[in-house]
């Protein structure tokens, strides 16, 4: 897309008047996304983006600019106008650019401009047919299916350089149902970093299936209780609560502004002895998966948390430098248009030594929790909370009958030490995580857990 | 620079030979400034000069969308014939086509557009805004010792030109400035923690006010410190203008007209019944002087105006664009929005907001025994679920005793489903504060009896 000398150029003309550190992010990314609503293909939308964002960073400070362009006058032009708002006696040259050619290439082998439109919308219309034959309960679907192809060239005034691509596609299915007065829904995704061969895994029907069997299953729900109670937490997307109660508060930005209730815990003992987690962006065509971050530095398995201990943060370059620590490839943004902040990738708790079925039958009243709609942390506090979208109650070590949704409500260093057992069904489930206002794709994943107590929002007090 | 105007002209010329029956061109650019402060030092500095392009268009009465960041010839090009393939695949409907002068509710709006673009916001500088936001940092921590940091500091302004033309005739624009101010703080007693955080939202930075924002964000901080939790109970709420804005926009979301026709709204087929248990009037309207989602017109080009949602608690209409309208045999309200360019006109609020009492909120919390004044909810987007109405999410705020506030109260959740929320929202004080939130949403502080509050 653009010539290395010239690259070099705008490394350089953004040190002209001094400075640490200057990147250029180029990035081209067609998008497509498809909608099925009310029995019908509502929408079809595709995208073209090209753009180029310039950084510059001098100590503490982050000069950044951006082009809906990769044309070389207004680049030049925003380099320009970058430089002018520094002035430093930090004199720093540009090195020599070599490519880094390593990390995981995931192969694709179904490209998204490939695959007619005529092609999605059938798979779209299967889903809905599948979805709605479940239950004659069942009044509406809806679902989406998205991909996104993406190229970047990465290059820094350290001399890296990363021609890099990916492919991402994206289903989400959400099914209404209602009887009398009730209504409930129910919603599955399936996402992952490769082609249109995605489908191979799963098929779109499968997605289907599951979003509506949650819908009609919560139509008996009763009100869910109130009050401080043990629950258990189901695999895969009950992997939200690490990501809320420990996650963002490990990510290093958090750390520097002394806005982590994590801050000046590395190798001290933050959680229970049963808890390892990690943050791992090298998982083979995982939803947060990729061969480099968004700065350029190489995917990589980062253990967050062995054995109870803390052993590491979350790490983009800035921070990185800023805290004399080792970058962990979690400088990720939304696009271009965006600056990098360290995020997570594909974040979960390993398997523990605990029989699922008997974590389950440890539990006389108490909450089994399965599906969430997300969550949301304060960092500096350690406040988080998450909603359960699908739910149970435990009587006598038993699932019975399911639960209105609720939102579960806790601190995060007193949950991590509260986590009671933990089982062996580790599993995962990909979402986006919103911070600075940018969204990324992001999985999360654990095995079953017990927690001995957490507040349970209900209405039912 | 070519105007972004120049840019949907020139593609009027490419789009008009196509085989089309009807299209439109939806143009904007956009300036924008992005400044954190931390530690009296630029964290980031960031500017942009952003523009693009979506193409609609309607081809035996199916829509195709595509859009563009890249204007050069051969991206333009390719843009539009993704839109007409796309338009290949979706569902054939009598309804759709372009809006028409027949089907605006709001025909003759004398609304003055030259409000949206404030012309001193060119006087305010870089150094300006720097100064602003260090400005406020220094009078956050001069105010409480207790604030011992600051977790964001945001200054961001935009000035936007948006532009539409379609195959109708129609070509109109309008320039719009905001600048925004946002901070965050963190206060510490012993090994307590609280955080608190204040905006300001104006036309043009020169009409900040820095010290509002400081008092606010340390006071929502500070009061906080210390707080427990309360055990598990039933008892009335007094919401905070800020929190009671986040509420109305739950209500907001199950007005929309496409939500209703599809079964996603618990007030679908509810027009003329009596929703809320008191008289509250709740209005959108897109023209309102001070309003900073007002727009001359909305995202398919219909003319925007005040349309009265809710009278004395009874649901008078949905919320339209032009394609929903026609469905329900209506006219179209002017609520088709656009997130950018790059999504084709959905439907979405302007300035939306519950009218204010004359009663002082002060008068309200004094004739509440027991009861929480809640100032901070977390957890919107995953314990709110619109279509069903069930809500739950996480709380702080400070616990009222026989009309007086007491010790203040973190780590609860307060639930119900909405439409309790509506019977049981009792009065709302004289108040109105606005926030963006999806739109420009208003509300006072509000009291809602008999909820669920879950702690201990």
């Amino acid at each position: 897309m653009l010539e290395q000398k010239l690259i070099k150029k705008i490394l350089n003309i953004l040190l002209s008047s001094g400075g640490d550190f200057s990147e250029v992010f180029i990035q081209k990314r067609n998008l497509n996304n498809m909608r099925l609503d009310d029995g019908k293909i509502e929408n079809s939308t595709s995208g073209f983006e090209l753009g180029c964002g310039l950084r510059l960073i001098n100590k503490d400070s982050t000069f950044y600019a951006y082009v809906d362009s990769i044309d070389t006058e207004s680049l030049l032009n925003a380099a320009k106008i970058l430089s002018s708002a520094v002035d430093s006696s930090s004199k720093n040259k540009v090195l020599d650019l070599s490519e880094n050619k390593g990390g995981y290439k995931a192969n694709v082998e179904q490209f998204p401009s490939d695959i007619a439109q005529e092609n999605k919308k059938s798979l779209l219309d299967s889903t809905n047919e599948k979805a709605r034959d479940f239950s004659k309960y069942i009044i509406q679907v809806s679902a989406n299916l998205s991909d996104a192809d993406d190229t970047v060239i990465i290059a820094n005034s350290n001399g890296l350089l990363i021609n890099d691509s990916s492919v991402k596609v994206f289903l989400a299915v959400n099914v209404i149902a209602k009887k009398g007065n009730e209504i409930r829904t129910g919603y599955k995704s399936l996402a992952r970093t490769m082609g249109y061969e995605i489908f191979k895994s799963k098929n779109p029907e499968a997605v289907a299936l599951e979003a509506a069997g949650i819908a009609i299953k919560m139509l008996d729900a009763v009100n869910a209780p109130a009050g401080s109670l043990p629950v258990v937490i189901g695999p895969a997307f009950g992997g939200v609560i690490f990501h809320e109660a420990c996650g963002h508060g490990l990510e290093a930005d958090a750390i520097i502004k002394d806005a982590s209730v994590f801050k000046d815990k590395i190798n001290k003992k933050i959680a229970s002895n049963i808890l390892t987690a990690v943050d791992d962006s090298t998982l083979r065509h995982h939803w947060g998966s990729y061969a480099f971050d968004d700065e350029g530095c190489p995917s990589q398995k980062n253990i967050l948390i062995e054995n109870g201990i803390l052993k590491n943060y979350i790490f983009d370059y800035k921070s990185a430098c800023k805290l004399k620590a080792r970058q962990t490839g979690n400088g990720r943004r939304q696009s271009f248009r965006d600056l990098p902040v360290p995020r997570m990738s594909n974040t979960f708790i390993e398997c523990g030594s605990d029989e699922n079925e008997a974590i389950i039958k440890s539990v006389k009243t108490g909450i089994y929790a399965k599906e969430f709609a997300g969550g949301q942390v304060d960092t500096a506090t350690g406040d988080f909370v998450f909603g359960i979208s699908e739910g149970y109650l435990i009587k006598n070590g038993v699932i019975s009958e399911p639960i209105k949704g609720a939102t579960l409500i806790g601190n995060g260093p007193d949950i991590l030490n509260r986590i009671e057992a933990i089982g062996k069904d580790l599993d995962f489930a990909p979402g986006f995580c919103g911070k600075a206002g940018q969204s990324i794709t992001n999985e999360v994943g654990q095995p079953t857990i017990l927690i001995d107590k957490i507040t349970v929002g209900g209405t039912e007090v | 620079m070519e105007k972004i105007i120049d840019f949907c002209k020139h593609a009027f010329l490419k789009i008009k030979n196509k085989n089309v029956n009807e299209f439109e061109i939806y143009g904007s650019s956009a300036a924008h400034n992005e400044i954190e402060i931390y530690e009296e030092d630029i964290e980031n500095l960031s500017f942009a000069d952003t523009k693009g392009l979506g193409f609609r268009v309607f081809k035996d009465k199916r829509m195709g969308y595509a859009y563009t960041s890249n204007l050069s010839d051969s991206a333009i090009d390719s843009c539009i014939e993704k839109a007409i393939e796309n338009s290949k695949v979706t569902n054939q409907e009598e309804f759709n086509y372009l809006p028409v002068k027949k089907e605006f509710m709001h025909k003759d709006t004398d609304f003055d557009r030259n409000v949206l673009y404030a012309p001193e916001f060119i006087d305010f500088t870089i150094e300006d805004k720097i100064k602003v936001s260090k400005e406020l940092e220094l009078s956050v921590k001069k105010r409480d010792k207790r604030i011992k940091g600051i977790s964001n500091l945001i200054y961001e302004d935009t000035v936007s030109e948006t532009v539409i033309l379609n195959s109708l005739d129609l070509e109109d624009s309008y320039k719009a400035s905001a600048a925004f101010l946002y901070i965050s703080v963190i206060s510490r007693e012993g090994e307590d923690v609280s955080t608190g955080d204040y905006f300001g939202y104006e036309r043009t930075p020169q009409k900040l006010n820095s010290d509002d924002i400081a008092e606010n964000a340390v006071k929502r901080s500070t009061s906080l410190l210390g707080a427990k939790k309360v055990k598990s109970q039933v008892a009335d709420l007094m919401l905070s203008p800020m929190v009671a804005i986040q509420f109305l926009g739950i209500i907001a979301s199950v007005i929309m007209a496409d939500s209703v026709q599809k079964g996603k709204s618990l007030l679908a087929g509810r027009i003329g019944e009596k929703i809320f248990s008191q008289n509250f009037n709740i209005v959108d309207d897109g023209t309102l002087p001070d309003g900073l989602a007002s727009r001359p017109f909305d995202g398919e080009g219909v003319p925007k105006g005040r349309t009265s949602v809710f009278e004395k608690g009874v649901l008078k209409t949905y919320l339209h664009n032009s394609y929903s309208a026609r469905k329900d045999k209506r006219l179209s309200t002017g609520n088709a929005s656009r997130a950018s360019y790059k999504s084709p006109p959905d439907i979405g609020i302007s300035n939306f907001y519950l009218e204010p009492s004359d009663v002082n909120e002060g008068k309200i919390l004094q004739k509440i025994s027991n009861g929480f004044y809640v100032i901070d909810v977390i957890g919107l987007h995953s314990g709110v679920n619109p279509i069903s109405g069930q809500i739950s999410i996480g709380a702080k705020g400070i616990w009222i005793e026989n009309g007086n506030l007491t010790y203040p109260v973190k780590e609860v959740t307060i639930a119900t489903d909405l439409l309790r929320f509506c019977k049981n929202l009792a009065e709302v004080g004289s108040d109105l504060k606005f926030m963006p939130a999806g739109g420009y949403i208003g509300s006072p502080s509000m009291h809602i009896r008999d909820i669920a509050i879950s702690g201990s």
